[in-house]
């Protein structure tokens, strides 16, 4: 990467003081300190002297995305972005949760993220491992070309060459050891639902304990509500304290997606949520 | 009374505890180390720093079965499922994890109604203790010296284990710890350096270092009481926060739960299922209101539950500074620093 | 020797319903206990509540109606909850007919102060279907054993319609009584009433019962709890002579839940009854 973390830090407090400053936007979501250099947190500016606080280094992992719907409609906000965080953004926007107006779009082209918990580089194994941000307003830093660009799908080889029964013993013992945290649907920027469907007290779609049937009953739904909408930050698995590899299954949903829709999420704000849009064009695949 | 074995025996160790009663111990799994029911000897180990669930777990597991009904059957019908007092050996339980035993006891089975279910299993279990390894710098998460808590404290344990080398030694600190230890073979007698090593361990244990800032109870609860209303220092604290539940659940004092009825194809079980102040239908009344609608407002609540309500109605903070709080947020909400910084308003 | 298991409830059937007002969403249910040792457990007294539990729907915490003065029985006056979150166990009891059987936990938290109230002169203030552990203290005063234990008694009471008053026959009695004054309004009236309007606030300004030896006991929907509170205070009533009763979401009924803390005391188990003193310690949001 020709520009380091540093210099992106250096640009993402200028940038955000000078957009407080001047009153074109009343926050601004970015990343700030947290108890060490490994564990940075996502972070919000609300004037000027708040954009001091604002760190960005190779464990950002975080997606500020997330946290565009907490804030009341209308309200301008600056949201730095990496790739896939974008795409969130997009997302969001495809899907009239934020306006794009409202929006100053910070994005930083990265290369190098690392997941705290492992130390390994975070890339197309867990998330859709782009480098650059699909739209953005203002560039922090150069745009990251030459290095390796991996299939976000490649990962899922070994996942398609197991069979229906494989595949479901897989994801029972993966989620038998859920505990229902919620830190996946939390973490996730797509989540926004209130209450989430599993919530809901009458009907009552899964029962509250960390039991076998209630766990599928939660996380098959919500991988499907996520079909078409998934960004693939995989924010969900870096959130989950039992490690349940959950980018597999979205990963697969999306790749599925775009193979019969040619569509993924998150790339255009000219798109329609592709389950949502119908075009007559559209694959008839799904009802095989 | 002090004996010891090898690690190279540990499994040997777990049989002979596995003749006295049900034995947990951590294992590892995918995830990382858990308490779990060892049916297999082999499967304990020792080589972890501390488990992702605290033990909690064992004496009030996430979910806990009350009653046993079938819906449309007469009410007298149903079955309580009551509580179960069988022995059991929970084995290499560090200090800070022991020490919120003592806090959920207070409020469990020391204060007002009793509840059984805690009180039985508590009752029928031994502890067995295991000191941090010294020689290790503690993790960044940590704080128990904080709470006043060493790092190889004997205290609540009823065998506490040290480890020298390859030996484990064991050293009975109750009488139902010197019972257990009597009655177990396959244990060598330890030499007088072993004791002087043992007791030398606890004695540095006290002076090792974690994350450390003075916290006394009622200067932090009269803080906390100050700073309640103080709207920005919560929304600074809780700007990240998600409101998921890992650092509820992960937390040995968290102690909140609901009450369900699970019911499937008539055969339904009322039970308790742990709970989370983080969650935003916590404290939502069948009439709508919902007086803990925004983030800062739970967190808050988390906070000052932990360190300025409980101190009040019980005279103890409930934290023990183990640290998976601030280990396992998604988002690395840190509460040291946020006491740290209530300290310092 | 059966269980005293906090958490089991104890079986009920219902021997009696009374549907108490003209929208037929509040209801009281009469109870007898089906194992006798219960009945001699459950030794309550006004102002303590319970949880109604119905397998399968889950339990619902309601103030007890009736007074230990009436022997045999147990009786609690529900209102079918839950326009927004459904009221799952309020809404099956209200389906329900006599004979039913359903459980109950408790008697659970303190009562109103009875000790503390006695010599003194009492004003009961209540508003809507929150009458109901009201209705227990006054009939308990009421009762030929107590009456001599406690000063004037005046109960005013308000619901927004004729209506919605709950136990009408039980007014009209004590309004015949000389050893009560009972003063009852509606926010409204329609062409037969013939008593008073007026809210309640307005109402006890009006009547400003005297601050002397008095304790005033206050319940109602929090939007008359607090216009109703300054009245007293005003009067010259002092806040440890203001009593009330605080909801909160309940489960556990115990104080082991953790769910319905305000500030450091739980509702349940510290409360629900707190003096208007005890409350201004307590944090103004939660």
């Amino acid at each position: 990467m020709a520009v380091s973390f540093q210099q992106i830090e250096e640009k993402l407090k200028t940038e955000a003081r000078r957009l407080l400053e001047s009153g074109e936007v009343s926050l601004v979501l970015a990343w700030g300190k947290g108890y060490d250099e490994k564990h940075p947190m996502p972070y919000v500016a609300k004037c000027p002297s708040d954009a001091d606080g604002i760190v960005f280094n190779e464990y950002c992992t975080h997606n500020p995305a997330r946290y565009l719907v907490r804030y009341p409609r209308g309200t301008k906000i600056a949201v730095a972005v990496k790739a896939a965080d974008s795409r969130a953004v997009v997302q969001l926007i495809q899907e009239d949760k934020v306006k794009r107006r409202d929006l100053v779009i910070l994005g930083i082209p990265v290369y190098g993220i690392k997941n705290p918990k492992t130390g390994e580089l975070i890339d197309g194994k867990t998330t859709c491992g782009l480098y650059n941000p699909v739209l953005y307003d203002v560039l922090i830093g150069e745009e990251v070309h030459g290095q390796p660009v991996s299939s976000p799908y490649a990962v899922l080889a070994e996942y398609e060459a197991m069979d229906r029964d494989a595949r479901f013993a897989f994801w029972k013992k993966e989620l038998d050891r859920c505990i229902r945290c919620y830190a996946c649907r939390k973490a996730c920027p797509m989540c926004y639902c209130d209450p989430c469907f599993i919530d809901q007290r009458k009907p009552r779609w899964g029962e509250k304990s960390p039991e076998p049937a209630g766990n599928l009953m939660y996380h098959l739904t919500r991988f499907h509500h996520l079909a078409g909408r998934c960004i693939d930050c995989g924010e969900c698995s870096r959130a989950c304290p039992v490690d349940i590899p959950l980018y597999l299954f979205h990963k697969k949903v999306a790749k599925d997606c775009e193979e019969m829709f040619g569509q993924a999420a998150g790339m255009s704000i000219e798109d329609k949520p592709v389950l949502v849009n119908f075009r007559m064009e559209d694959s008839d695949k799904i009802l095989e | 009374m002090l004996k010891k074995t090898t690690v190279n025996q540990l499994s040997d160790l777990a049989s002979a505890l596995m003749e006295k009663g049900t034995l947990v111990a951590p294992v590892r799994e995918d995830a990382g180390f858990q308490f779990r029911e060892i049916t297999d000897a082999k499967r304990v180990d020792l080589n972890f720093h501390n488990t992702v669930i605290s033990p909690k777990s064992v004496f009030f597991p996430q979910t806990e079965d009350f009653v046993r009904y079938r819906t449309g059957r007469p009410m007298q019908e149903a079955e309580p499922v009551e509580p179960q007092g069988k022995p059991l050996i929970l084995f290499g339980v560090r200090p800070c994890d022991v020490k919120s035993f003592e806090i959920m006891d207070i409020h469990f089975s020391g204060t007002g109604d009793v509840d059984p279910y805690w009180q039985a299993r508590r009752e029928a279990a031994a502890i067995i203790g295991y000191a941090f390894d010294l020689g290790a710098p503690a993790e960044p998460e940590e704080f128990y010296q904080t709470l006043g808590i060493g790092a190889a404290d004997p205290e609540g344990s009823d065998i506490f284990m040290v480890r020298r080398g390859d030996d484990l030694l064991l050293k009975s600190i109750t009488g139902k710890g010197e019972a257990l230890l009597t009655g177990m073979g396959g244990l060598a007698g330890a030499s007088a350096d072993d004791e002087k090593f043992f007791d030398d361990t606890v004695a540095a244990g006290r002076d090792f270092k974690t994350r450390f800032t003075c916290v006394d109870a009622e200067v932090i609860t009269k803080k906390l009481e100050d700073l309640f209303h103080n709207t920005d220092f919560w929304e600074k604290a809780s700007n990240a926060c998600l409101s998921c539940g890992v650092c509820t659940f992960a937390c040995p004092t968290c102690y909140c739960f609901d009450i369900c009825d699970e019911t499937l194809f008539q055969q339904g079980t009322r039970r308790r299922v742990w709970d989370a102040c983080m969650f935003t239908d916590f404290t939502l009344e069948a009439s709508g209101h919902n007086p803990r609608t925004k983030v800062y407002q739970r967190l808050r609540q988390k906070i000052n539950h932990k360190y300025s309500y409980h101190v009040r109605k019980y005279g103890v903070i409930s934290c023990v500074g183990c640290g998976r709080c601030t280990r396992y947020c998604p988002v690395n909400i840190d509460i040291f620093s946020i006491v740290e910084e209530a300290m310092k308003a | 020797m059966r269980s005293t298991n906090p958490y089991i409830p104890m079986p009920v059937e219902i021997v009696k319903i009374t549907d108490e007002v003209d929208t037929h969403d509040i209801k009281s249910f009469r109870f007898k206990f089906l194992n006798a040792e219960d009945e001699s457990r459950f030794q309550y007294l006004p102002g303590q509540f319970a949880e109604l539990s119905i397998y399968g729907k889950g339990e619902s915490p309601i103030g007890i109606a009736s007074s230990p003065t009436e022997p045999g029985y147990v009786e609690f006056t529900v209102q079918r909850a839950g326009a927004i979150v459904p009221g799952l166990v309020t809404a099956a009891l209200h389906d329900m007919e006599e004979g039913g059987k359903i459980g109950l936990r408790g008697p659970l938290g303190h009562p109103w102060p009875i000790e503390f109230l006695e010599k003194k002169n009492i004003v009961v203030v209540g508003g809507g279907f929150a009458f109901t552990t009201l209705r227990s203290l006054v009939t308990y005063m009421l009762h030929g054993d107590n009456r001599p234990r406690f000063g004037d008694i005046t109960v005013i009471y308000g619901a927004r319609t004729p209506g919605l008053l709950c136990y009408k026959d039980e007014l009209a009695a004590w309004e015949k009584r000389s050893d009560i004054k009972t003063i009852i309004t509606v926010d409204k009236g329609n062409e037969t009433w013939k008593g008073r309007e007026g809210f309640v606030p307005a109402v006890c300004k009006d009547v400003a019962p005297s601050p002397e030896n008095a304790v005033a006991v206050i319940c109602g929907p929090p939007v008359m709890i607090k216009f109703t509170l300054p009245v007293f205070f005003d009067l010259g009533f002092s806040k440890e002579n203001i009593l009330t009763s605080l909801e909160m979401r309940m489960k556990c009924g115990i104080g082991k839940c953790g769910r319905c803390n305000v500030g450091y005391k739980y509702v349940c188990s510290d409360g629900p009854v707190f003096s208007l003193a005890e409350l201004e310690e307590l944090p103004r949001d939660f």
